[in-house]
């Protein structure tokens, strides 16, 4: 089956429509550089795969996602180019359509935003594009699927039509270089010569080394060097990149001249009415600050908590009753209506409980993705963030891993220097994630009950102030030479539709369900049989058994924080597995059948302040499984790995250390 | 004059990016901002924060060091 590679700069809409077409969903938002991976989906007529590439705006890659797209030409096979073009900032589209014609596979361009451009008081005609362009030009509406459906039937079988690569003239000191290139490239791997030897000469890092396995690099430096010579000679360009673009510039800016027509005033007024007031001088950190704050009264006092509260009583009462009646009737043994009731209802209840805190903090952050307030976030921040040697959009990530920090992680890749990259993932875990979030629902609403969100937030708080505190170390320390950077494009603001938001939600929360079904589950039995058997035989007290002997180990060096019960040691090497975990040890351990009765045995082990320093440890101690591989996998370096793994164990006993010692000293 | 010596408000036309940082400046041309381009200054935050700038219907942010990098004259 053919494949269709689908392109365009960031932030115009790709994944949308990417996801009306082939009828799967990703992930999208309103800021640039939300897809970070290719992904594949299949049309839904199943005529061609779909590939939804990360945004650029040049073929000529500048940070690790942008390597994704330069790579996937190179190297992979595909029979057309479906490239998006946002209609509101069209010369700035045209030039990576200009790179992907020169390249010459078939395409079709998917004009989007009309109406954005439309409301800036710039009417586009998608006739005269295509008639400059030479290939088909559709309109769409990607947000509503409006047009999209002919996209697809576009790229059906045998509609495609293949075309000749677009030549503009670079002059004559420029194709005489270029053709040489391109002679001696022949065809590398299928390529097309003289696409590779224009992207040589414009810079282009992977083709260099591409060309450079064919033919020696000396000859071609050369070539480029006397090219670059004689054309600042003759028309004063500073570079070759600089005098690519300006002859791809005009050729466009003629275009777009013939294709776009004023028709009136520009009715972009709102996003900068808004602008001015959550980027305001004084109100912007003010302003973000509320937002936060918001977000956790709604995710814990005023829907979330209610809403968890509600479902407990439902789980661990009437579902576990209609099970419990359903065991006695079907007369199983002993061990195994333990196993169900003890071992699975409480450990996986007890998680899943947590469920409606948890979408309603993934729906509040879809919001602020999707709106476009996350890049007014990063210019807020910057400031604080350059202090610490990091910028503002390395914030960005942060927020994200407030949801999860495996997707948080991910993010950093539109981080475009490699240090402020690496520095943003080892500082992401210290992101509190919503599986803490049930280990801390659970103690707050044990120990701080009335004053849950404040509690919570504070340890939000605390987890961005150790983070911005390890990046001052980080950056002062392990990465002293290198240079912070900061640019961020500010989208329009944009009303999120429910309908985007409603999968956006579900897709960040359904990991969790399915974690449910799978770590939690396999963890709660494991846990349940550990605490069932121990060296005398089976079903022992739970202080004799396996459980707490291994628990048992931790407990001593966690006495001075607060905490040195073997429960406590034993939730939280179970809870590397996933932090949720530490939750259904919990439940297993003190054999809670609801909510109320935890809270009581949890008020027997624990006083508040070990509460307290219990959490904060939870909160920084070490990042859980799935969030250590994706590190592994984003830095691509076991040394970072173990880093990122022992700095957060040795911060979290400091941190639990302070808390309990000092709180003690203080409270007398 | 550089653009960062610009009040939020005006505007000015680019006439040197050529000692922007190497990485910054592959990212502005990206953009379009380059040599000839018209821009404004809309907003700026306190502290020495970023600029808000808009060229060709564009709005980015970007820090008033690197701004002070780019060569304008005022329109």
């Amino acid at each position: 089956m053919r494949s269709v590679a689908l392109l365009g700069n960031p932030n115009t809409g790709k994944t949308s429509l990417f996801n009306v077409i082939t009828g799967s969903y990703a992930y999208v938002g309103n800021w640039a550089g939300v897809t970070v991976e290719k992904k594949v989906g299949l049309l839904k007529n199943k005529q061609a795969h779909v590939i939804d590439l990360p945004g650029v705006y040049s073929v000529n890659p500048l940070s690790a996602d942008e390597t994704v797209v330069t790579r996937f030409l190179l190297n992979e096979p595909f029979a057309a180019i479906l490239n998006i073009v946002d209609a509101s900032q069209l010369e700035r589209n045209l030039y990576l359509t200009v790179q992907l014609l020169e390249f010459g596979k078939p395409l079709i361009v998917a004009l989007n935003m009309i109406d954005v451009a439309r409301g800036r008081g710039v009417e586009v005609d998608p006739g005269a594009l295509a008639r400059g362009l030479g290939v088909r030009v559709l309109p769409i509406v990607a947000r509503t699927g409006k047009g999209c459906d002919a996209v697809a039937r576009e790229l059906s079988e045998g509609r495609l039509p293949e075309s000749a690569p677009l030549r503009l003239d670079y002059g004559p000191e420029l194709e005489a270089a270029a053709e040489e290139i391109a002679g001696r490239a022949g065809s590398v791997d299928g390529l097309p010569a003289r696409w590779l030897a224009l992207q040589y000469m414009e810079g282009n890092a992977m083709v260099e080394k591409l060309l450079e396995r064919r033919i020696e690099p000396d000859w071609l430096k050369a070539r480029r060097e006397a090219a670059a010579a004689r054309i600042a000679q003759a028309s004063g360009a500073k570079s070759l990149q600089q005098y690519i673009r300006q002859v791809r510039g005009e050729w466009i800016a003629r275009l777009a001249a013939e294709a776009t027509r004023r028709t009136g005033a520009d009715h972009s007024l709102l996003t900068d009415r808004i602008d001015a007031v959550v980027t305001n001088k004084y109100l912007g950190m003010p302003i973000f600050l509320l937002t936060m704050f918001l977000m956790f009264k709604l995710t814990f006092d005023w829907v979330g908590t209610p809403l968890s509260d509600a479902l407990d009583g439902f789980i661990n009462g009437t579902l576990a009753g209609w099970i419990e009646s359903l065991l006695d009737l079907l007369k199983v043994s002993p061990f195994i209506r333990d196993l169900i009731l003890q071992g699975i209802i409480g450990g996986v209840g007890g998680v899943l409980v947590f469920v409606p805190q948890i979408f309603m903090l993934f729906l509040l952050i879809s919001f602020i993705e999707d709106s476009g307030y996350m890049a007014r976030v990063a210019m807020v921040m910057d400031r604080i963030m350059e202090s610490i040697g990091l910028n503002g959009k390395a914030f960005i990530p942060m927020i994200i891993g407030f949801g999860c920090n495996v997707p948080g992680i991910m993010a950093a890749r539109t981080v475009e220097q490699p240090k402020e990259r690496l520095l943003t993932i080892l500082l992401t875990p210290l992101m509190s994630c919503s599986a803490r979030l049930s280990v801390y629902s659970l103690f707050a609403g044990t120990f701080f009950r009335g004053s849950q969100s404040v509690v919570v937030f504070s340890l939000y708080v605390l987890g961005i102030a150790v983070a911005l505190l390890m990046a001052k170390v980080f950056s002062g320390t392990l990465f002293r030479n290198e240079r912070s950077l900061f640019f961020v494009e500010l989208p329009p603001y944009r009303v999120p539709q429910w309908r985007t938001l409603a999968l956006s939600t579900w897709e960040k929360g359904k990991g969790f369900i399915r974690k449910a079904g799978t770590f939690i589950f396999g963890g709660s039995v494991v846990i349940w049989l550990l605490g069932y058997a121990g060296p005398k035989g089976l079903n022992v007290p739970m202080d004799e058994s396996f459980l707490a002997m291994i628990g048992g180990l931790l407990a001593p060096l966690l006495q001075p924080l607060g905490f040195g019960s073997w429960q406590a040691g034993a939730a939280l090497i179970t809870g590397f597995l996933a932090k949720e975990v530490v939750v259904s040890t919990m439940n297993i351990i003190y054999a809670a059948p609801d909510l109320q009765t935890l809270h009581i045995a949890l008020g027997q082990q624990f006083d508040a302040l070990q509460a307290y320093a219990f959490m904060a440890f939870i909160l920084l101690y070490v990042p859980c499984l799935a969030t250590v591989a994706v590190i592994s996998k984003e830095t691509g370096s076991k040394k970072w790995t173990w880093f990122s793994v022992l700095y957060c164990l040795a911060v979290a006993y400091i941190i639990g250390l302070a808390i309990y010692q000092g709180g003690r000293a203080l409270l007398g | 004059m550089t653009l960062s010596d610009l009040n939020p408000g005006s505007r000015a036309l680019i006439h040197d990016i050529g000692s922007v940082d190497d990485l910054l400046r592959r990212r502005l041309i990206d953009l379009g901002v380059m040599e000839g381009t018209e821009i404004v200054v809309r907003r700026s935050l306190p502290f020495g924060g970023p600029l808000t700038l808009e060229a060709g219907g564009q709005w980015i942010g970007l820090r008033r060091r690197d701004a002070a990098c780019i060569q304008v004259t005022p329109a």
